[in-house]
């Protein structure tokens, strides 16, 4: 019977640490280049912000706090159950793997959610940039220029979260095929760094677009 | 390599220090600290960030390379807001129209 | 001193094993390889592809540019022209080129490796970028972009009439190429070295790569989120840089001159990393000052970064931000400098060989330091203030791009063309077409040096009739140019099938690269090879290399 991990090694690795590494190297790099990414977004938001602090605190004022701080909540437990997953990989508890790897999937689908019913009830107070939005403060062009970025990251992040479920559906889907062990689950390490990335971005966007207008409710 | 990286024991209390600093923060931003509001929201967001990249992504048990990597993206997304706000920041410096 | 003739007296190559090309055939052997060397060819095929339509509306322009008034074509088509002459150009020539074809082919034996570290996902960079250039083939064809390469707004968001949406979608999706690239790279370099092969005994070569991988995998996202913001400001007519609701259009040059200044090193890095390969090699000498050239290219990526706001000295920024990114250009230039001291010095008391590849690489050091000292010009925002958006600045940049990129480009083409196609080309042929490709050169954009200080502004479809001599040179530059470039193309696909047999090591040089035949094996190497010897050790290989 074939050795499940030299199957598991690409022929232009030669040896299993050296493919673990070099594939946690490449995702890390990746990951840089999201944080580059959304970089570029969080710093025009700051432009802005620092011109017009009046109408981006407005804007924040018109988010749902509460819901805010209950998704990061929500996404921070997801990131404890996926590092779950990882100890569970690493240990050889194909079980436990399954199981972890499900509750971030399904945790992951209440941020999402959540997510949508906070954009339903933008839509519904008309804060939609471009010709549906309406508002009535003073600032009322810079409310729209912090709901457009409102929109835009938190859009962004929401994408990469539906990759991140497709991604770990397919580690829950290759679980139950029996390719992951103790010496090889490197696939599960990977989608692990993602989605903890992903949460990290989540963090900054609650810390800037949901805390400085809380106050003013 | 049957052998954990981290302990589940230290993720779940990785896991209850997020939680705290998200109470804390939540809490801090019904306050009103003026300017000082986004900073404090941005400075626990960095620590939680630490914590999740530290400890669930494993970033302190891993190799230099990762941590090089890793600081590299930071050093460098702080290179490009920096030198932008710069600018914005020192408009008006000059005693001329428009500089 | 005559030059050194290739084939005799090393051993008659016998090609009768399989190699790369051969060891496989039929198109889907291609279209599903991961061999980094067949991906490298495929590559090859698109740039040529991309490089003379690019220049095909080049030649358009300076055509159009003969007569004060011009004649060929309205303002309007005029602006298309110099578009999508520089988008295709800088995204699907400059950019990939050399990276993605030598370096693809190149890196993974230079250091001793089997392939890239994620082959599949080489093979995906090049889907990508192909259909990268057919989106944006096609918003050429429907009627072309209008907005400059550079996309200002809110020209490109709010009044430009043209496909600007498609453009940028498929600039945004050539960008994933360049990551995937990028990333690949600097994995390949860090976990994939042969054993034995530190850092300090690699080739330039690779040290100039990974530096240009740094550059790919952290300035090209911020193009993509650039992008896509025109892209979604255009599509949802919001205003993010619109100043009629709010925006700032200086916050759109700032991010996209975040990355399109680091992006001219990606064009320039790879083209200094083939010329350290071709001077120690045709001088008989290791590179003078290892360590200061290593050293340099990353400091030109690191430094590269902090410079952008040159760009914008009259766009609006403040002074005090204009002062610092005047001071951090003039410091970018140092680390380049360092580079043409040290390949003059390699030079110095060489054994100097006067091949095709080195007279590109001559070329190159004498093309690039005027292009870079002129960028020293522009640095100083005075000057700036004068030349800017004039010819002064489209001479610049071409002296680098097209006098140093493109004859690097093709003076590594030559230089590895035996080891990836087993065959030699046309010596003589050659070096008459590297001649050509100078003196065309310096005709097209020499006369733009002085038109831009005389005042011809840039992008402008008719220009007073006082320019029209220098414009009547570079035209007539610009056609000897093209035939510089069209007989190579010519002759390297005749002696793709039938130059002379190339050995193993036409050149007698030192590099991994070299100890396997011509063309290699899909694998490169039947063993992995233990380095235990410096980079460009002539002397100590003497005896294997048979140098007299």
């Amino acid at each position: 019977m074939a050795d499940p991990i030299a199957l598991a090694v690409r022929e232009q690795f030669h040896s299993p640490e050296q493919q673990r590494e070099t594939s946690t190297v490449g995702m890390w790099i990746f990951l840089i280049t999201e944080v580059m990414l959304f970089g570029g977004l969080f710093t025009a938001f700051s432009v802005y912000r620092m011109s017009h602090p009046a109408g981006f605190d407005q804007g924040s004022a018109d988010m749902e706090f509460w819901l805010g701080a209950i998704n990061t909540a929500v996404l921070i437990c997801s990131s404890f159950t996926m590092a779950m997953a990882v100890h569970s990989a690493e240990v050889g508890k194909n079980g436990k793997l399954a199981l972890f790897l499900t509750l971030t999937i399904l945790i992951g689908l209440v941020f999402l959610a959540i997510k949508f019913t906070e954009y339903y009830l933008h839509y519904h107070d008309q804060k939609l940039p471009g010709i549906l939005f309406h508002d009535t403060s003073p600032d009322a062009a810079y409310v729209q220029m912090f709901f457009i970025f409102y929109f835009l990251m938190t859009g962004l992040h929401a994408l990469h979260m539906l990759i991140g479920e497709g991604i770990l559906c397919t580690m829950l889907f290759r679980t139950f095929l029996g390719s992951f062990s103790e010496h090889y689950h490197t696939p599960i390490e990977l989608a692990g760094l993602y989605w903890h990335f992903v949460d990290t971005v989540w963090v900054f966007l609650f810390a800037i677009f949901y805390i400085p207008g809380a106050h003013m409710k | 390599m049957s052998q954990s990286t981290v302990s589940a024991r230290t993720y779940l209390f990785t896991l209850l220090a997020l939680l705290a600093l998200t109470l804390l923060t939540s809490l801090l931003a019904l306050v009103d600290l003026g300017r000082f509001s986004f900073v404090a929201g941005v400075a626990i967001a960095a620590v939680k960030a630490s914590l999740i990249a530290c400890i669930f992504m494993h970033a302190l048990y891993e190799t230099k390379l990762i941590r090089v990597v890793m600081t590299g993206g930071v050093i460098w997304f702080l290179i490009l807001i920096s030198l932008t706000l710069g600018d914005y920041l020192t408009r008006g410096w000059m005693p001329f129209p428009g500089k | 001193m005559a030059t050194l003739t290739l084939v005799e007296p090393q051993p008659a190559p016998t090609q009768p094993q399989l190699n790369y090309l051969t060891e496989k055939t039929g198109l889907l052997s291609w279209l599903f390889t991961t061999d980094h060397k067949r991906i490298g060819l495929l590559y090859v095929f698109s740039i040529t592809f991309f490089f003379f339509f690019g220049g095909f509306f080049a030649l358009l322009m300076r055509l159009h540019l003969l007569l004060p008034q011009g004649w060929l074509f309205g303002h309007e088509t005029y602006n298309k022209l110099f578009t999508m002459h520089g988008i295709i150009m800088v995204w699907f020539f400059l950019i990939p080129s050399i990276p993605n074809t030598l370096g693809n082919f190149v890196l993974p034996m230079m250091i001793g490796a089997k392939d890239l570290a994620f082959p599949k996902l080489n093979l995906l960079s090049w889907y990508i970028f192909m259909l990268a250039g057919m989106t944006t083939l096609y918003a050429m064809i429907r009627g072309g972009v209008d907005t400059g390469w550079t996309f200002y707004t809110p020209f490109s968001t709010s009044y430009s009439t043209t496909f600007v949406i498609t453009a940028a979608i498929g600039i945004l999706i050539s960008g994933f190429s360049s990551i995937l690239t990028g990333l690949n790279f600097m994995a390949t370099v860090h976990r994939m070295r042969a054993p034995g092969l530190t850092w300090y005994r690699l080739p330039i070569f690779i040290w100039s790569m990974y530096a240009t991988s740094i550059i790919l995998v952290l300035a090209t996202p911020v193009l993509a989120i650039t992008l896509a913001m025109i892209g979604i400001e255009r599509v949802f007519q919001v205003g993010i840089f619109d100043p009629n609701l709010g925006g700032d259009p200086v916050l759109f040059q700032h991010m996209f001159w975040f990355y399109s200044h680091p992006a001219v090193y990606i064009m320039v890095l790879p083209a200094m990393a083939v010329v350290s390969e071709i001077i120690p090699t045709f001088s008989r000498k290791p590179i003078f000052g290892y360590k200061a050239v290593a050293f340099s290219s990353m400091a030109i990526a690191i430094i590269g970064f902090l410079v952008w706001g040159h760009h914008m000295f009259v766009a609006g920024e403040s002074a005090y931000s204009a002062m610092t990114f005047s001071f951090l250009s003039y410091m970018v230039a140092v680390p380049s400098a360092i580079k043409v001291f040290n390949w003059t010095a390699t030079m110095y008391k060489g054994s100097i060989q006067l091949d095709t590849p080195m007279l590109y690489a001559i070329g190159f050091v004498a093309l690039f330091t005027i292009g870079g000292m002129t960028g020293l010009f522009l640095a100083a925002v005075g000057l700036d203030v004068h030349v800017t958006d004039t010819y002064f600045v489209i001479a610049h940049f071409h002296y680098i791009m097209v006098g140093g990129t493109v004859m690097a480009f093709l003076g590594g083409v030559h230089f590895w063309w035996p080891k990836i196609s087993g065959k030699m080309y046309p010596e003589f042929l050659a070096k008459l077409c590297a001649l050509t490709v100078f003196l065309g050169f310096n005709l097209t954009f020499f006369p733009q040096f002085i038109l831009g200080y005389l005042g011809m502004p840039r992008r402008y479809a008719a220009y007073p009739p006082e320019f029209e001599v220098l414009n009547v040179l570079s035209t007539a530059g610009a056609s000897i140019l093209g035939v510089g470039y069209v007989v190579p193309l010519i002759y390297l696909i005749w002696a793709w099938k039938f130059g002379a047999p190339a050995p193993a090591n036409p050149w007698r040089t030192t590099g991994l690269e070299w100890k396997t035949p011509s063309p290699p094996p899909k694998h490169n190497f039947e063993e992995t090879p233990t380095v235990t010897w410096k980079a460009y050790d002539f002397e100590a290989q003497k005896e294997e290399l048979q140098l007299g």
